[in-house]
C-alpha cells in the first residue's frame, strides 16, 4: 500500500525568513546611528505612516500579479480616488465621499478586467491605456484648486492615531489580512493562484478564467481607492499627482515580497513585510539625512540583490528552475486567446 | 548538394565511466554505457530510471556526481551545452527548443554562425548555401526563410537535427523524439537516424515504443532504478524479455480481459456535433460501466471532439447531453457539475499545474465542492481528502506538499485521474492515458479505468495505440477527417481492424 504522509505544517518560509532577518538587521542599524529614529513609544510605528498607502497599494497589485497579469493603473485609480474623495468632502458627508471613491475606483478596476479577460489583450497595455484615463481624469476634475482642508474626521484616517496606533496603519493591516486570507483561504484565491501557475491547465480544470480574472482587477481597482482615500487624509489634499509616485514602489514591494512576476507563486505574508523592510528603509534613510534620491537609489540596489540572492536559492534547490523560467517565458509570450468562459 | 554531413570511417566514441547523480535521490549509480560509431544506442527503462539524466549529463545540461566522460579517449571534465555541442555532442530535446519567430536558417545557425575572415562578421553567404544542403540531408523540404514557430512539430525535431549537423556535431543524442509524432511522422526521423548511423554518425536514443526500440537499435541498454541492468545487440532480446528487465517482474503486454460487460443506460450522448474544421458531424453514445474507444489519426479530430463536448470548444450545431441534461453550450465548469469529465491529451500544457502540490492539484476541478466554512476552505481537511484518492490511485510519492512536477509521468498522470474521479463523475472522457507513461504504470492505468467502469462510469478512450484500445474497450468507434466512420465491436475489436478504419481504409 502506498503511503503519502500529508506533509507537516509549512515551515517558516525561507524567503520570509532572510526578509525578517533584513526588518530587524535595518531597525537595529537605524536605532543605533539616528538617535531619532524611534521617537519614542509609538514613534517607530509612525515612522512608516508615509509609506502605507504604498503598502495598501501594493496588496491588490499582488493579487494581480499572482495571476500574471500587472496593473499599471492602480497608482492612477489612488490619485483618482484622492480627487474624487476630497471633491466630494467638499460638498457632502465624509462616509459618502468615501463610498463614492470607492465605486469609482472599483468600477476602473471592473473595466480593466474586462478588456483583459474578454478581449484577450495583454493587460500590461490594457492598464497602460486606463492609466492614462484615469490620471487624465483626476487632473481635470481637480482642477486649478485642488480640493483640501477637510474635516479633522476624515484627516485621521491618514495622520489619526488609535491607542497609539496609526489609523492608516490599521487599516494597512486589515486589507493585509483580508488580501491574505483570500489567497490562502478562499475559493477565489485558489483560482486566481492556479490561474497564475497554468492559465490553460486552469481552464481544463473548470475554473472560469475570465471571471476571476475580472474580479481580481476588480479587488485590485477597490483596493487603489482605498490607498487614494488614505493618500488625501494624509496630505489633506486630493492631489492629482499623489497615487502616480506610488505604483513602482509598490511593484517593487510585492516582487521583494517573492510573489512571481510570471504569477502563481508568493505569499502575501511575505510582501507585508517587504512593505514593511522598505518602508522603514525608506523612512530612515530620510531621517538620517540622506536626499530622497539616496533612498530611491538604495531601493533599486536591494531589489537587485534580493533578485540575485533568490533566484541563486532556487536554482540551488531546483536545477531546472532555470528551464522552467524559460518554459514561463515562452508562455507568457506566445499568443493569446480571449479566455472567454462560455456557457 | 553542399554536404558538411561527415561521412565515412573514425567516428567518435563517447564513453560514460561509473557515472553517478543524486537529486536529492539517486538517479544514477554507477552507470557504464559506450556510444560507439555507426551505431544507434538505444536506453530503455521506465521513467525515473535515469535515461533522460544520463543523455542531459553526457550532454552537458548536468554535472554528474562522479565518474567521467570520455570522448574518444580524453576525458571531458566541466561540460556545459555550449562547449559539447563545441566538441561535437548534440542533444535533441523532447520538446524542440527552437526560436519560433526565427526563420529555418537562422535556426538552424543559432549560436553557431559560421564566421568571416577575421571570426568578427558572419559569413551569411556560406550560411545560406548550405542551409538548403542540410536541410535535403534531413528531408526536410521547406523555405529555408520560413518561420521555424510555423513548422509542425514533427519537422522542428528534423530541424533540430539539422542543426545538430549544421554545428558539426558527431554524436547525437535523441530524448524521445517519438512520443510527439504520428507514426508516419516518427518514420521519416527513423530513416533519418538510419541514415545518419549509416554515414558513421554516434546515435543515441531513448523510446518507450517497443516496436521502434527493436526495429532501430543497434545496441540496447536496460536501465532500472538508475543502474544498468541489461545490455544487449540487436536481435538477442524479446521483448517480453526486455520488459521483464525493464520493470523487474514479467508482465503481459496486451492481455483483453474479458469485462462482464451488461451496459446500463445511455449517460453520455452526442448527436451529430459539428465544430469546425475538425468536427463534422459526429454522433456517439456511451453507457454506464461501458469503455468505448475512438481510434484515429492524429488530426483526425478525436481530440477535438472531446474538447467540443466538454466545452472548451463551441459546437456550430448538435447536441451533447449528460444523463438526458443538456450540456451543448455548458462549459466546463458546467459540464464537471453535470458529471462529465476530461483528462487532457496533452498533460503538461493542460493538464498539471507543474509547481504546486499534489494535493491542490488533485482538488483543482473540485473548488467550488472543497470543505470550507463562512466561506473559508478547510485546508487540513482538503489535504486529507486528496490524500485518501490519491492513495486508491496508487501514486507513489512522499508527501502532499511536494509538487507534482517531481514526480515520475505515470504518477502525474495517476494524481490527475485522482482529480477527475474526486468530481465524481458519471462519464468520462480519457485523452491519451497512458501517454509519456512507462510499461509498468501503464497496467496500473488500466487497472485504474477498469476499476472506475466497473462502478459503472461511463467511459471514453482516446488513443493512439490500437493495443490500448484492444485491451480495454467494450467497442471502439473509428474517426477519420472529423466523421465516425465504423464502429467495432468485442472480439471484432483487434489491432488490424481497428487499424484499418481508422485510416480511412475501410
Amino acid at each position: 500500500m502506498t503511503a503519502i504522509s500529508l506533509g507537516q505544517r509549512r515551515r517558516l518560509p525561507a524567503w520570509g525568513a532572510i526578509l525578517g532577518a533584513l526588518l530587524v538587521l535595518e531597525l537595529g542599524y537605524f536605532s543605533v546611528t539616528n538617535r531619532n529614529f524611534f521617537g519614542g513609544g509609538t514613534g517607530m510605528l509612525t515612522q512608516i505612516e508615509l509609506f502605507i498607502p504604498t503598502g495598501i497599494l501594493a496588496m491588490g497589485l499582488a493579487l494581480v500579479i499572482l495571476t500574471g497579469n500587472i496593473d499599471l493603473s492602480a497608482g492612477a485609480i489612488a490619485s483618482l480616488s484622492s480627487v474624487v474623495v476630497g471633491t466630494q468632502l467638499e460638498s457632502g458627508t465624509v462616509i459618502g465621499a468615501i463610498v463614492v471613491a470607492l465605486v469609482v475606483s472599483t468600477v476602473i478596476g471592473l473595466v480593466n478586467g474586462l478588456i483583459v479577460a474578454h478581449l484577450g489583450i495583454d493587460s500590461l497595455l490594457v492598464t497602460l491605456a486606463t492609466q492614462f484615463i484615469a490620471s487624465s481624469l483626476a487632473v481635470s476634475l481637480a482642477g486649478d484648486n485642488p480640493p483640501q482642508d477637510f474635516a479633522s474626521l476624515f484627516l485621521t484616517l491618514g495622520r489619526g492615531t488609535v491607542a497609539g496606533v496609526p489609523v492608516a496603519l490599521l487599516i494597512f493591516a486589515v486589507v493585509a489580512a483580508v488580501v491574505a486570507l483570500l489567497v490562502g483561504r478562499s475559493r477565489f484565491g485558489r483560482r486566481l493562484v492556479l490561474i497564475g501557475h497554468n492559465a490553460e491547465a486552469a481552464r481544463y480544470s473548470g475554473i472560469r478564467v475570465a471571471r476571476t480574472t475580472v474580479g481580481v482587477f476588480t479587488v485590485s481597482g477597490l483596493i487603489a481607492g482605498i490607498a487614494g482615500i488614505v493618500l488625501a487624509a494624509y496630505f489633506n489634499a486630493g492631489r492629482s499627482d499623489s497615487g502616480m509616485a506610488l505604483l513602482l514602489p509598490a511593484i517593487t514591494c510585492v516582487v521583494l515580497g517573492g510573489v512571481d512576476i510570471f504569477g502563481g507563486k508568493g505569499r502575501v505574508g511575505e510582501v507585508v513585510v517587504a512593505v514593511l523592510l522598505l518602508g522603514f528603509l525608506t523612512q530612515g534613510l530620510l531621517n538620517s539625512g540622506f536626499s530622497s534620491l539616496a533612498t530611491t537609489m538604495v531601493t533599486g540596489l536591494l531589489l537587485i540583490v534580493a533578485l540575485v540572492v533568490k533566484i541563486a536559492f532556487e536554482v540551488r534547490s531546483d536545477p531546472s528552475v532555470l528551464a522552467s523560467t524559460a518554459d514561463r517565458l515562452r508562455r507568457r509570450f506566445a499568443p493569446r486567446r480571449p479566455a472567454a468562459d462560455h456557457g | 548538394m553542399m554536404l558538411t554531413v561527415p561521412t565515412g570511417k573514425g567516428g567518435t566514441t563517447y564513453e560514460a565511466h561509473s557515472i553517478d547523480k543524486a537529486f536529492s535521490v539517486p538517479v544514477l549509480r554507477r552507470v557504464d554505457v559506450v556510444f560507439h560509431p555507426g551505431e544507434i544506442h538505444t536506453l530503455v527503462g521506465e521513467n525515473g530510471a535515469g535515461k533522460s539524466t544520463l543523455l542531459k549529463i553526457m550532454s552537458g545540461v548536468y554535472a554528474p556526481d562522479g565518474g567521467r566522460r570520455i570522448l574518444d579517449g580524453e576525458e571531458l571534465g566541466h561540460l556545459t551545452p555550449a562547449e559539447a555541442r563545441r566538441r561535437g555532442i548534440y542533444l535533441v530535446p523532447q520538446e524542440p527548443r527552437l526560436m519560433p519567430d526565427l526563420s529555418v536558417a537562422e535556426n538552424l545557425y543559432l549560436g553557431a554562425l559560421p564566421r568571416g575572415r577575421f571570426g568578427l562578421t558572419v559569413d551569411w553567404r556560406r550560411a545560406r548555401d548550405t542551409t538548403s544542403g542540410l536541410l535535403e540531408t534531413v528531408g526536410l523540404s521547406v523555405d529555408p526563410r520560413m518561420l521555424a514557430g510555423r513548422l509542425p512539430l514533427a519537422h522542428q525535431q528534423l530541424l533540430e537535427c539539422a542543426r545538430a549537423l549544421a554545428q558539426g556535431c558527431r554524436v547525437i543524442f535523441f530524448d524521445e523524439p517519438t512520443s510527439p509524432l504520428t507514426a508516419h511522422e516518427a518514420d521519416t526521423l527513423f530513416a533519418l537516424m538510419r541514415d545518419l548511423r549509416d554515414r558513421g554518425l554516434t546515435l543515441g536514443f531513448i523510446s518507450h515504443r517497443f516496436d521502434e526500440v527493436e526495429d532501430l537499435s543497434d545496441r540496447i541498454t536496460v536501465l532500472r532504478d538508475g543502474s544498468v541492468v541489461g545490455r544487449h545487440e540487436r536481435g538477442t532480446v524479446s521483448r517480453p524479455a526486455l520488459i521483464e528487465e525493464m520493470v523487474g517482474r514479467a508482465l503481459t503486454l496486451t492481455r483483453r480481459t474479458q469485462r462482464d460487460t451488461s451496459p446500463g443506460e445511455v449517460v453520455l450522448s452526442v448527436e451529430e456535433l459539428v465544430s469546425p474544421p475538425e468536427v463534422n458531424g459526429m454522433s456517439i453514445d456511451v453507457r454506464a460501466g461501458e469503455i468505448v474507444g475512438l481510434a484515429g489519426l492524429v488530426g483526425s479530430g478525436r481530440t477535438e471532439l472531446a474538447e467540443t463536448v466538454f466545452g472548451l470548444r463551441q459546437p456550430t450545431a448538435g447536441r451533447v447531453t449528460v444523463m438526458g441534461r443538456d450540456v451543448t453550450t455548458a462549459g466546463p465548469d458546467r459540464c464537471i457539475a453535470d458529471g462529465l469529465v476530461y483528462l487532457a491529451e496533452d498533460r503538461g500544457r493542460n493538464g498539471i499545474f507543474a509547481d504546486v502540490d499534489l494535493g491542490t492539484n488533485a482538488t483543482s476541478a473540485v473548488i467550488g465542492r472543497l470543505p470550507g466554512r463562512v466561506g473559508l476552505l478547510d485546508t487540513q481537511e482538503e489535504a486529507r481528502m486528496a490524500q485518501r484518492m490519491l492513495v486508491r490511485m496508487n501514486v507513489k510519492a512522499a508527501t502532499m506538499t511536494q509538487p507534482i512536477a517531481s514526480l515520475s509521468g505515470g504518477n502525474q498522470q495517476k494524481v490527475l485521474f485522482a482529480r477527475w474521479v474526486l468530481a465524481h463523475p458519471r462519464v468520462a472522457i480519457f485523452d491519451e492515458p497512458t501517454r509519456g507513461v512507462d510499461v509498468g504504470a501503464k497496467e496500473g492505468i488500466y487497472q485504474i479505468i477498469e476499476d472506475l467502469a466497473g462502478e459503472g462510469l461511463a467511459t471514453l478512450v482516446i488513443s493512439s495505440e490500437l493495443e490500448e484500445l484492444v485491451r480495454l474497450c467494450d467497442r471502439v468507434y473509428a474517426v477519420y477527417e472529423g466523421r465516425i466512420v465504423g464502429q467495432l465491436r468485442g472480439d471484432a475489436i483487434t489491432v488490424d481492424s481497428v487499424g484499418e478504419l481508422a485510416v480511412g481504409a475501410a
